[in-house]
């Protein structure tokens, strides 16, 4: 447990009651809310899917005979997950680390961090709604005309106009973030922080600050215009009228595509925080990171309609080449974390073992992509379960596990208590074999032809055991909760104090307490490299090649 | 300061040099907040035209034969964009006045951008009535809807901007803006001017293309 | 700073996607391809965003 002189005199704390955590503009307790508040709706989905899977264990409607809330249920499982987990978690995340690795007393614009959090639970009370006003928005979270423009079979009550609503909601939110996350980092950082001595965390927030704020904005204007076509009498999307129903899916895409790399780009910036120190060496090949970020998320804006391919109207080649550039810097990537660890002197503690998990599912992802990207096998696998094997290995082996990898590194930090090591391993061994267990069959069953989106199948298709196996391993994937849960209600209580510096940490929130005072730091100390605490903590004065 | 700061160029010589620095050397914090938001809306304005151009290129002839005329650049709506355009220079001419820390002037200029900009929505919620009686309404065809979400959103911008100027006003006659402290009127007549290319963009393809 | 810091270099990245949405706009024909004018602006807008952001933000960051 190292501490150091630099440990502030004043003792922090989360004093205060729910008026306290209810106004506060302080980045590090509006980054707590993000994780709680994204928890919590991780959980909500996580129940539809379980009720998803539930019904496709076996052929045949047994549990959700209207199959009109089954397909409300897939539809605000993907929603929920999507825009009130990842994205927000991410954020949340990010809101608590960035302002600390970069030496700032908070972000730029605390009230509008504040704001943006609370646009959150009330954007998914407005998204739940629709159960009790009608139906739920129910015609999946891409909710494409005409489906989406033909009410009766859309949405019997107005959930998918609730859904355009909260959707709209958050989309504000996130970009009023991102604008705050960019101003923090290129006005906020401390002396001696030139750009390239920030964290790779850092690195990545900002990457996806620039997809989100510049993103963001147009499923905006997709949206309103489909509650325009839906409430105003607008012929943007109804053929009928003139309209072109393709013209939502280029402008949905447009953002949507940039929004799966919003969804794992701060995943990776994790990985890359915790990696290094649990190797005890440094990342291999920063600037590379640097440009691979940079790199993912210029080319992530010219893919979109790589979602599109069958529709007939998409220029195929040129959206196919560029899928494909995209794993060049994802390879880079991949190839510079394995590189990371090689040769260190290895700690097997859960973050470590959890960023492990994030590379090896990640691959998976990466390589079932590639196959997609081929213009002829995507038109055989389109909208079968190929695709949710490839997006879940991905937002789930990726995202997910990079969150948790995030959580169990920074958990000390915020809190000052540390998780413990043994039910971490349970959570990590739970979740990994629960997770390939339901999705690493679904690559079988896109490739045997069962579609998307379906609520039953026949018994005759050849589909029954991995449908099986893909919901005995959903519940593994539940029951993995339960040691995560007890462990941070009992280590919140009795955990082992933490110290500044339970890890040996190399960036700069390792250089204050646990958790840090409202004001962050007292002093800092001297900047000469993307590893200050490092530098530190070995004496080093002059630092290395920045 | 290194050797390469030749690069940045001073800060009197750069296109930036004219808004608010801090005294690291940076743009002020909320100015900077709001040159981001802007570029976030040309992308919000970006979908929007997407699916301008896309309805132009699917529907022949266009405009419809039935609204050949009715949108006419030589009439009221060049009366609106004239006003438009003149509140934005008058509205510099408040940002440059209280640099200058000349209150009047600043206070002057921005009330009048403030009326011109008030204006400029009566104008065309005018415009908006003369057109519904022609057959010009959000349900008539891609042409129709089209033409009233682009105008329509772009009077809810103008909307807000007028409010954010109301804001300046008051806060400006009760002394708050110096020469030293006046960010929010530079974040305001940023945003103002935003709103006022993105109408002559309008204007132009709307009316004239 | 480095010498590739000076903001007008920002603008090469807008530069870079008006220039991919001109090839967008342009290759698609030829190549028997219908062109997607939504894409195209979408892209085009994207350019001028970028750069200005990127102008913006390396223009207006403090000299260190």
């Amino acid at each position: 447990m190292a501490t150091h002189a630099l440990t502030p005199a004043v003792t922090a704390g989360y004093r205060g009651g729910l008026y306290e955590w209810l106004t506060t503009t302080d980045h590090k307790r509006i980054g707590i809310l993000y994780v709680i508040n994204s928890f919590a709706f991780f959980f909500i989905a996580g129940l539809m899917a379980l009720a998803v899977r539930a019904e496709l264990a076996q052929p045949g409607l047994q549990l959700l005979t209207d199959e009109h809330l089954y397909n409300q249920l897939f539809t605000m499982h993907a929603t929920l997950m999507i825009f009130l987990f990842i994205i927000p978690m991410l954020a949340g995340l990010g809101n608590f680390a960035v302002p600390l690795q970069i030496g700032a007393p908070d972000m730029a614009f605390p009230r509008i961090n504040a704001l943006s959090f609370w646009m959150l639970p009330l954007a998914g009370v407005l998204l739940l709604a629709g159960f009790v006003t009608g139906g739920a928005a129910a015609a999946g979270w891409t909710s494409y005309p005409p489906l989406t423009e033909d009410r009766p079979l859309a949405s019997t009550g107005s959930g998918q106009d609730l859904w355009i609503v909260g959707v709209v909601l958050i989309g504000t939110s996130s970009i009023l973030g991102a604008i705050n996350f960019l101003v923090t980092i290129f006005k906020m950082r401390a002396p001696g922080m030139t750009l390239f001595r920030m964290p790779i965390m850092v690195w990545t927030m900002l990457v996806t600050s620039v997809l989100v704020m510049l993103a963001t904005p147009v499923i905006t204007s997709a949206l309103i215009m489909l509650f325009i076509d839906r409430n105003l009498g607008g012929n943007f999307f109804d053929p009928a009228t003139g309209g072109n129903a393709v013209l939502y899916q280029n402008v949905f895409w447009f953002y949507s595509h940039p929004a799966v790399y919003v969804m794992v780009l701060p995943a990776m910036g994790i990985i890359s925080e915790v990696l290094p120190v649990f190797s005890r060496k440094p990342l291999f090949g920063y600037k590379a990171f640097v440009f691979a970020t940079a790199g993912i998320g210029a080319l992530g804006f010219s893919v979109w309609a790589h979602h599109m391919f069958t529709t007939g109207a998409v220029f195929l080649p040129f959206f196919a080449l560029i899928t494909f550039m995209i794993s060049v810097p994802t390879g880079v990537k991949m190839f510079n974390w394995v590189a990371t660890l090689w040769g260190g002197q290895l700690t097997f503690s859960t973050p470590l073992i959890f960023a492990i998990g994030f590379l090896t599912m990640f691959l998976i992802g990466g390589i079932n992509g590639a196959f997609s990207a081929a213009v002829p096998v995507d038109f055989a696998l389109h909208d079968t379960y190929w695709v949710v094997a490839h997006l879940h290995y991905v937002l789930f082996g990726g995202s997910v596990f990079g969150v948790f990898a995030g959580v169990y590194y920074w958990f000390p930090k915020m809190t000052g208590r540390l998780l413990d090591e043994g039910l971490g391993k349970i959570h990590f061994v739970l979740m990994f074999v629960g997770f390939n267990l339901t999705f690493f069959p679904m690559h079988m069953l896109g490739l045997a032809g069962m579609p998307r989106r379906i609520a039953d199948y026949a018994s005759s298709a050849g589909w029954n055991d991995w449908n099986l196996a893909a919901t005995i391993g959903g519940f593994m994937i539940g029951a993995s909760f339960v040691p995560f849960l007890w462990n941070v209600f009992v280590s919140l209580r009795n955990g082992k104090v933490a110290g500044d510096d339970p890890w040996e940490g190399n960036t700069l929130e390792w250089a204050t307490s646990s958790p840090p005072p409202p004001y962050n730091f007292d002093h800092l100390p001297e900047i000469r490299s993307e590893r200050p605490v490092f530098d530190l903590r070995h004496g080093r004065e002059a630092g290395g090649s920045h | 300061m290194t050797a390469d700061s030749h690069a940045l160029a001073t800060v009197e010589h750069s296109p930036v040099a004219g808004l608010a620095h801090d005294q690291r050397g940076g743009i002020s914090n909320p100015v900077l907040g709001m040159l981001l938001f802007i570029t976030s809306e040309v992308m919000f304005f970006a979908g929007l035209f997407a699916a301008y151009f896309n309805a132009r290129a699917s529907n022949a002839p266009w405009p419809p034969t039935e609204f050949e005329h009715t949108l006419e650049p030589i009439g009221l709506i060049l009366v609106a964009t004239i006003i438009l355009v003149s509140s934005s220079f008058t509205c510099q001419w408040a940002v440059n006045a209280i640099k200058r820390n000349d209150r009047k002037m600043f206070i002057r200029n921005i009330s009048v951008t403030l009326v011109l900009g008030v204006v400029f929505l009566l104008l065309q919620g005018y415009d908006y009535t003369v057109l519904y009686g022609e057959g010009l309404t959000m349900t008539a065809g891609p042409f129709g809807t089209t033409y009233f979400t682009l105008t329509g959103f772009h009077g809810a911008h103008v909307f807000g901007g007028v409010i954010m100027l109301a804001v300046v006003v008051y806060r400006g006659m009760a002394g708050q803006f110096s020469d030293r402290h006046h960010d929010l009127v530079e974040a305001v007549s940023l945003y103002w001017h935003f709103v006022d290319v993105v109408w002559i963009v309008l204007y132009s393809v709307l009316y004239w293309l | 700073m480095h010498p590739i810091a000076h903001p007008r270099n920002a603008l090469i990245i807008g530069v870079t996607f008006i220039v991919v949405s001109i090839l967008y706009a342009v290759l698609a024909e030829p190549l028997g391809y219908h062109v997607e004018l939504a894409g195209a602006t979408m892209l085009f807008a994207l350019g001028i965003a970028m750069g200005l952001m990127a102008y913006i933000l390396i223009a207006g960051s403090p000299r260190e």
